[in-house]
């Protein structure tokens, strides 16, 4: 079949969603034209392109994009494609070009801001139409791209709201993560993880805030955490481990209380007051240039903003209580990668960033004992969603009862909140209706 | 802990890899721990020629306390991702010894890795470095580098040692 907008709209309820957005190829096709070919999606940082010359490679569902620094050092997010006939222009993740791009195919060559500068033996072309300076033969611009605080985003869409419009109240947890640097910015460093995941992308970010799975997903890693560390000696050195694997095991009451904040356009974040990163030990070398830079009450304030999880729809998710990221890239209707990033915060000791990177490797690692529970249950509801034995998935809990606070909806932590946001933008962006 | 200083024998080497592959064929991580000092890690870098498991994210870092809880957490009725049988067939060779100091030896080899784990099979392949201690007249394992070819590459889920 094909989909009609009626049809579209038949597919979400307020309080469910049918099987066939999780599973059908053709509704995965109309979710990369209409969702990510319209939203904000994350590219990259800046600090990944320090001088001119030096780019990262995305993809925005099926289309491959460059995000390079040009000579004026404006760092710019071109269509990764050449203007002949469509090779792409680079293809590693990350690396340097110098002065400009060169196409390996026929030698066509551009400025860093993709205008095409040359063309071998243009004997050839004389009197046939072909005119160099067309703006056609160029790379690409994306219709829009713009920054927060170094934070690269693109959309496709030139209509799209302006970026900060569109990250709306969300945006104060980007701000947290780099108000958690004493100089108030963050660099990527320690790498990249890249994360098969056998499932549709939308399952990772319904995930995210989902505090209903921890306790029952995470309880293996919990209990042969707790039941490892009791067989050790009382005074036995403190580990960072300790801290960041049990509170996978939180009770219900502890994540209701935490509370879940949407957003317009499907941001949504849970905690705020507290989160399941709130009793870590505080590194007191890190406190201290904290508090030199900031004084005693922002740098409460800062510190306290303590959220679990944060979604920017469709594509980036952080946690700014750990500074890592998470990215979904997907595939096919059951097929996605998910990137995880960490972040050093300029100016902390360097004890933030291995936190960061013991952060990743316990809880996101493709070889970790949380990573792979998740995508168990993902992989599970892929598979389990064939059947037709019911056409719909339900997120009933606490519908009706969200508070309205005129820019943001919050309920509690375990409320189907943040799914029913998601939905919204999805319609939104699916169907034309108000964000 | 005994030192031996001459040049040990190749195939008492072979010999002791091939027993700690062969305990993780099982998978067997109560016995496979033992073979570990108790300052003992595995490393398994995400990038090649990594140099830091630290300050740079790593596919694996396991020191003893990891280890335990992962050996725990193997065998949990409730982890859903180890609902599904893991055996592995590992296949090691070229073996050869790049340094021998006071107490340690420094091995090499080339491994090929056949998992099946959730209907899937899955072939890994890479170089080991095996940090040995000479411990009553064997080996015990202070430090296990596994260098996958595809270790930078976009990678499904790791469950269980290699
Ligand atoms: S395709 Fe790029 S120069 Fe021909
Ligand atoms: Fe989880």
């Amino acid at each position: 079949m094909s989909y009609n907008d009626t049809d579209i709209a038949a597919l979400i309820t307020p309080t469910m969603i049918h099987r066939r957005v999780y599973t059908d190829p053709l509704v995965f096709d109309l979710e990369m034209q209409r969702i990510w070919g319209k939203a904000w999606i994350f590219i990259g940082h800046e600090s990944q392109v320090p001088k001119p010359g030096d780019y990262t490679t995305q993809t925005i569902g099926r289309t491959p994009v460059v995000m390079v620094r040009d000579k004026q050092n404006d760092v710019h997010v071109l269509y990764n494609r050449c203007g002949h006939k469509g090779a792409k222009l680079v293809d590693k993740s990350c690396g340097t070009v110098g002065g400009g791009f060169r196409c390996c195919y026929h030698g066509w060559t551009y400025r860093l801001d993709g205008k095409l500068l040359g063309v071998p033996h243009m004997a050839g072309y004389e009197g046939t139409g072909f005119d160099k300076e067309d703006p056609q033969y160029s790379m690409q611009r994306l219709e829009r791209y713009d920054t927060h605080r170094g934070f690269v985003f693109a959309s496709m869409d030139a209509d799209a709201p302006d970026l900060r419009t569109w990250l709306g109240g969300a945006g104060d947890v980007l701000d947290n993560l780099c108000d958690r640097s004493p100089e108030g910015e963050v660099e990527v460093a320690g790498g990249i993880l890249r994360y098969e995941h056998d499932c549709n992308w939308k399952m990772f970010l319904e995930n995210l805030n989902d505090t209903m799975h921890p306790m029952i997903v995470h309880r293996s890693v919990v209990d042969a955490a707790n039941s490892y560390m009791a067989t050790l000696p009382a005074n036995s050195p403190r580990r960072d481990e300790a801290e960041i694997i049990p509170p996978f095991g939180a009770s219900y009451e502890n994540f209701e209380a935490t509370g879940i904040t949407g957003f317009r356009y499907g941001h949504h974040y849970d905690g705020g007051k507290s989160s399941i990163h709130a009793d870590y030990t505080v590194d007191p070398d890190y406190e201290a240039v904290m508090l030199k830079a900031y004084g005693k009450d922002r740098t409460q304030e800062i510190l306290t903003f303590n959220t679990h999880n944060t979604l920017y729809y469709p594509s980036l998710t952080i946690k700014s209580a750990v500074q890592n990221i998470r990215i979904v890239r997907p595939l096919a209707v059951d097929k996605c990668v998910v990137e995880s990033w960490s972040f050093r915060l300029k100016g902390a000791p360097d004890s933030m960033l291995q936190r960061t990177i013991l952060y990743s490797r316990l809880i996101n690692s493709n070889g970790s004992m949380v990573g792979p529970d998740d995508l168990t249950a993902y992989f599970r509801m892929q598979q389990g969603l064939q059947s037709q034995a019911n056409d719909w998935v339900e997120m009933h809990r606490n519908y009706g009862s969200d508070e309205d606070h005129g820019d943001r909806l919050t309920n509690v932590g375990t409320s189907d909140l943040d799914m029913r946001s998601q939905y919204a933008a999805w319609r939104h962006y699916m169907l034309g209706e108000a964000a | 802990m005994s030192t031996d200083t001459k040049k040990p024998d190749i195939r008492d080497i072979e010999t002791f890899l091939y027993d700690e592959a062969s305990l993780l064929d099982r998978p067997d991580l109560d016995k496979w721990i033992e073979m570990y000092t108790d300052d003992g890690t595995y490393w398994m870098p995400a990038i090649e020629d990594q140099e830091d498991p630290l300050n740079h994210i790593s596919i694996y870092y396991d020191d003893r306390v990891l280890m335990e809880i992962r050996r725990r957490n193997f065998v949990h009725p409730r982890a859903a991702s180890k609902d599904y049988k893991v055996r592995c067939s590992h296949i090691i060779s070229n073996v050869r010894i790049e340094s021998i100091t006071d107490d340690e030896l420094l091995v090499t080899s080339n491994f090929q890795c056949v998992m099946y784990y959730n209907n899937k099979q899955t072939l890994y392949a890479g170089k080991y470095t095996h940090k040995l201690v000479a411990v009553n007249g064997g080996f015990k394992i202070r430090h296990k580098r596994v260098d996958l070819i595809n270790c930078d590459g976009v990678l499904g889920t790791i469950i269980i040692y290699i």
